[in-house]
């Protein structure tokens, strides 16, 4: 699609190619449009490629299980989307909708990943980013979307290790639990008696202990 | 065992004396003008030392773990 190299090649991941790779990725692209309100995809479903606005407007949002939305990007024409599943080699970290009619260009990740094959520190590095960025998206969601219980829950199943483990246990002031879960100390003391009193968990002097985890498992 | 009890950072500690003043086990004194927890027997670990200190000199860690044991 010769048609698509200028518009490929005024965006920052082709603007240097060489006549071959922008070739092969010119061959590989796929047009599509899009109806307002349409779904490109979902997040969780597996990563086809990198998305381009050609035109149009899409926003990208993560959904709570209730049904809930936050979007964490609006994407106009030269924006590209969905990246981070291309790189880290995971399912799609957000879904997206156009907000208008829409026309998407779809790189294969295959295609992609040929750019940087040559290079494999490059695609380690890159990768890192990648999953990076993906728990910070992870992040807006659990702030969007989870009450300060559940995200509590959430990190003491995350740092918690198994008392009969080889790992030295993480050890965290209340303060610092507050900071991991976007909140203060006083609802973290609140939240850790609420959960001893459901049972979740025991505090003892120094320790807190899971001693119901499929419990923390149903908050989170 | 030793009993654990909050830690004092004396190079952070000013000695200003709020948590000897709001500790409600009074397990807190001053030592060469630095805070200490002066009662460990009387410490019930409740953390108020380390929300109320102003110079963020007292920490009251806890270990997370997970039990290997069946539910309570």
């Amino acid at each position: 699609m010769p048609a698509q190299t200028g518009f490929l090649r005024s965006l920052p991941y082709f603007s240097t190619l060489n006549e071959a790779d922008m070739g092969r990725i010119e061959r590989a692209v796929i047009e599509r449009p899009f109806d307002r309100g349409e779904v490109m995809f979902l997040e969780g479903d597996p990563c086809k490629g990198m998305y381009v606005v050609k035109s149009g407007m899409v926003r990208v949002f993560k959904s709570s299980p209730e049904g809930r939305e936050q979007v964490i990007m609006v994407a106009k024409p030269g924006d590209t989307f969905n990246d981070i599943p291309v790189f880290d080699d995971g399912p799609n970290a957000a879904s997206a909708a156009a907000l208008e009619q829409s026309t998407v260009l779809i790189i294969p990740k295959e295609a992609v990943l040929s750019l940087i094959s040559g290079c494999p520190q490059a695609g380690a590095i890159i990768g890192l980013f990648a999953k990076r960025l993906r728990r910070m998206t992870t992040l807006i969601g659990d702030l969007s979307f989870r009450s300060v219980l559940s995200r509590l829950a959430k990190v003491l199943l995350e740092v918690g290790v198994s008392e009969s483990g080889q790992s030295a246990p993480q050890r965290l002031t209340q303060e610092e639990m507050a900071a991991m879960v976007g909140t203060v100390r006083d609802v973290i003391g609140r939240g850790l008696r609420l959960l001893e009193k459901e049972g979740a968990i025991k505090l003892q002097r120094q320790r807190i202990v899971v001693v119901d985890r499929k419990k923390l498992d149903a908050l989170v | 065992m030793e009993l654990a009890v909050p830690e004092v950072n004396s190079a952070k500690c000013e000695g200003c004396g709020d948590c000897i003043e709001l500790c409600p086990a009074h397990a807190v004194g001053m030592v060469a003008g630095k805070a200490n927890i002066v009662r460990p027997d009387d410490c019930d670990y409740c953390a108020d030392c380390e929300t109320f200190c102003p110079r963020s000199a007292i920490r009251c860690p806890f270990e997370i773990v997970i039990s290997v044991g069946e539910p309570a």
